[in-house]
């Protein structure tokens, strides 16, 4: 069994620390993905992972095993790169077959195990050429090849799709993920792109400035996030994030903000009356009539949806997602109205915690995830 | 158009005024003696002779004088590459207290004029019990040609993405696995020109040898020659231009063949990337 567990993990360069005590268990076989802003913690994390930087303090276990002192080579573990790290002197055989020679197995045996996962990437005809030689795409396949041919017990990806194409890139999101799902292997997976992390993970690790600050399935990072940062952070359009007072009339909450006074969703027992800030999706907002009332500033389209940007009193911006077919001139004057059941509000400061009252309790495994989803 | 063929003459005009007084030499050395002095002097030679090579090798110390120069250049060049190529990794790789400092430090010691350093150094030697020895112009030139080595190769070691490294190391090679298995095969072309700048400092090298070695068993070439055929009444122009032609060659194969790794030592450092 390979869960990977970071206990209380800090990592300080001289005065900076990248990561603030990271308390994370990934269970075994599962699909994580670390996401955040560039400058967040997460490659550390990773290379933290592989034996490549030392946490300054905490400890890291790769199954029972604390893998603290232990060196890279020893943790039984595969990683890709960004830049995908190819050898550059040696041929894609020889790139695949080195972890195998490392670990000493014999040349008649890495003979057949390179073919084999040649064949897995549709590699066998580029054996021969050298990594200067072949597509972006190519070197990437190369790349996992040298992680696959070993069969360890924990993936490593850095951002591994980031130098590809569009096109491609969506091609090789569903192959890792069919990968993932044959090989059964635990998995942890850095990004930026949210759409990588949602699209392919079991659980995400949402990071920020070396914190936790989230680690969920997709659907509830997207539903229910965890507070202000993950808001705003997931979700493209952006969540719309409104500050405003908070109050509360026997037992019922109010939301007042600029040009937006609402009563609220049901919250958490340690909702406080006073600053806070509204949280609203773009698909939450219905345009036509409502309560609200703004002037369009400009409408999007982007082919299956248009986003229409709305401005508010104090130049508050509003963005909502509507069908294709829905349009509004720019200045032309508009009411809408917000879905109180859907909307989310935060404590006050950048990375407000949520009031609302959970649908869903985060401290639960995937394992029981996975059975409330499909139960 | 004028303007091209004005520079083309230019830059001809530039090469054939380097060139002549190596093509004088050849020339000289296969003159005989008598015709070394006509007036005026003949252009190329009436009668082509090798009688100075003859001379040169079975008269003279010059093999005596040429081993210890092959020996010496390739002993340097070995030591400053050994000593350069671990000390770059160690400053590109490696975080510690005093690392830039130290490699300016480094360079600041190839900046002080050779003069400065010349009689400390034969002192330094001297009390050693190494002086007259082939062994102390190794330690004299590696002290010139290291920080210049160690800066070359620094620049080279830096052009090669970190990643690699850790890719060997997660693939499960030692840190020394992973120098010698990605580092090495990387910074081959460093290392050839870093040899070849080394090998051509020590093979040229002239004012140490002088001075730190003075019995014909240890002398290299510069001196040896100097020494053996150019006295205060006499220059024997016939032989000197035959031992000029002989100490030239080793250099001139080596150049060809090393050639473009040679201009990309010029060019590393240059530009990232």
């Amino acid at each position: 069994m390979a869960e990977v567990t970071f206990n209380g993990v800090v990592k300080s360069f001289g005065s900076f620390t990248a990561v603030h005590g990271l308390d994370l268990k990934i269970d075994h076989g599962e699909f994580v993905s670390l996401l955040g802003p560039s400058g967040c913690g997460k490659t550390t994390t990773l290379r933290m992972l592989a034996g490549l930087d030392f946490p300054t303090s905490g400890t890291i276990s790769i199954g029972a095993r604390i893998v603290n002192d232990i060196a890279p080579g020893e943790r039984d573990i595969a990683m890709v790169f960004q830049s995908y790290a190819l050898y550059p002197h040696m041929t894609v055989a020889g790139n695949i077959a080195y972890p195998l020679k490392k670990r000493g197995i014999p040349k008649a045996e890495r003979g057949p195990m390179v073919h084999k996962t040649a064949e897995l990437l549709q590699l066998t005809d580029l054996l021969d050429r050298k990594p200067r030689q072949l597509s972006g795409g190519q070197q990437q396949r190369v790349a996992l090849g040298r992680a696959l041919v070993r069969d360890p017990q924990v993936f490593l990806l850095d951002e591994p799709l980031s130098n590809l194409d569009a096109k491609l890139r969506g091609y090789m999101r569903v192959e890792l993920v069919e990968l993932h799902r044959r090989l059964g292997r635990t998995m942890v997976y850095v990004t930026h792109d949210q759409l990588e992390a949602m699209t392919m993970s079991d659980r995400i690790a949402v990071m920020e400035g070396g914190k936790l600050r989230q680690f969920a399935p997709p659907d509830v990072v997207y539903t229910e996030p965890a507070n202000r940062f993950v808001a705003g952070f997931i979700g493209t359009p952006a969540m719309n994030l409104i500050d405003g007072t908070l109050s509360s009339e026997g037992g019922a909450w109010r939301f007042d903000g600029p040009g937006i006074s609402l009563s609220c969703p049901p919250l958490a027992d340690h909702a406080d009356a006073g600053p806070a800030c509204l949280g609203v999706r773009p698909e939450d907002i219905a345009f036509g009539e409502g309560p609200i009332s703004g002037v369009v500033q400009v409408v999007e389209k982007t082919g299956h949806e248009n986003i229409v940007v709305v401005t508010l009193a104090n130049d508050i911006r509003l963005t909502g997602r509507v069908p294709a077919g829905q349009y509004w001139h720019p200045g032309e004057a508009i009411q809408c109205q917000i879905d109180v059941g859907r909307a989310h509000l935060f404590a006050e400061g950048p990375s407000g915690v949520r009031l609302n009252r959970p649908a869903v309790d985060h401290g639960i495994s995937l394992s029981q995830h996975k059975a409330q989803s499909s139960g | 158009m004028i303007r091209k063929i004005a520079f083309n003459v230019f830059a001809w005009g530039i090469v054939l005024a380097v060139a002549f007084p190596l093509f004088w030499m050849v020339v000289t050395s296969v003159k005989p003696q008598f015709e070394l002095f006509r007036r005026p002097p003949t252009f190329l030679p009436e009668t082509y002779t090798l009688e100075h090579y003859w001379r040169l090798l079975s008269q003279t110390n010059f093999l005596i004088y040429f081993r210890n120069s092959v020996i010496l250049s390739t002993a340097t060049t070995l030591t400053v590459v050994a000593i350069a190529t671990v000390g770059a990794y160690s400053l590109v790789r490696f975080r510690y207290r005093g690392r830039e400092s130290m490699a300016f430090l480094v360079l600041f010691t190839y900046l002080l004029p050779s003069v400065v350093l010349i009689i400390p150094l034969y002192l330094l030697l001297v009390s050693m019990g190494l002086a007259n020895t082939i062994f102390s112009l190794v330690i004299a030139y590696t002290t010139f040609a290291l920080p210049y080595a160690l800066w070359l190769l620094r620049s080279f070691m830096a052009g090669i993405p970190e990643d690699l490294e850790s890719a060997a190391l997660v693939d499960g090679a030692t840190r020394l696995g992973a120098f010698r298995d990605v580092i090495l095969p990387q910074l081959l072309p460093g290392i050839i020109s870093t040899a070849l700048f080394t090998f051509i400092l020590s093979w040229n090298e002239y004012l140490y040898a002088l001075v730190l070695v003075n019995s014909d068993s240890a002398r290299p070439l510069t001196t040896g020659v100097m020494n053996m055929l150019v006295s205060s009444f006499n220059i024997e122009w016939s032989l000197l231009m035959a031992a000029s032609v002989m100490m030239s060659v080793p250099l001139i194969i080596v150049f060809a063949f090393l050639q473009s790794y040679l201009t990309r030592g010029f060019g590393a450092g240059g530009v990232k990337g």
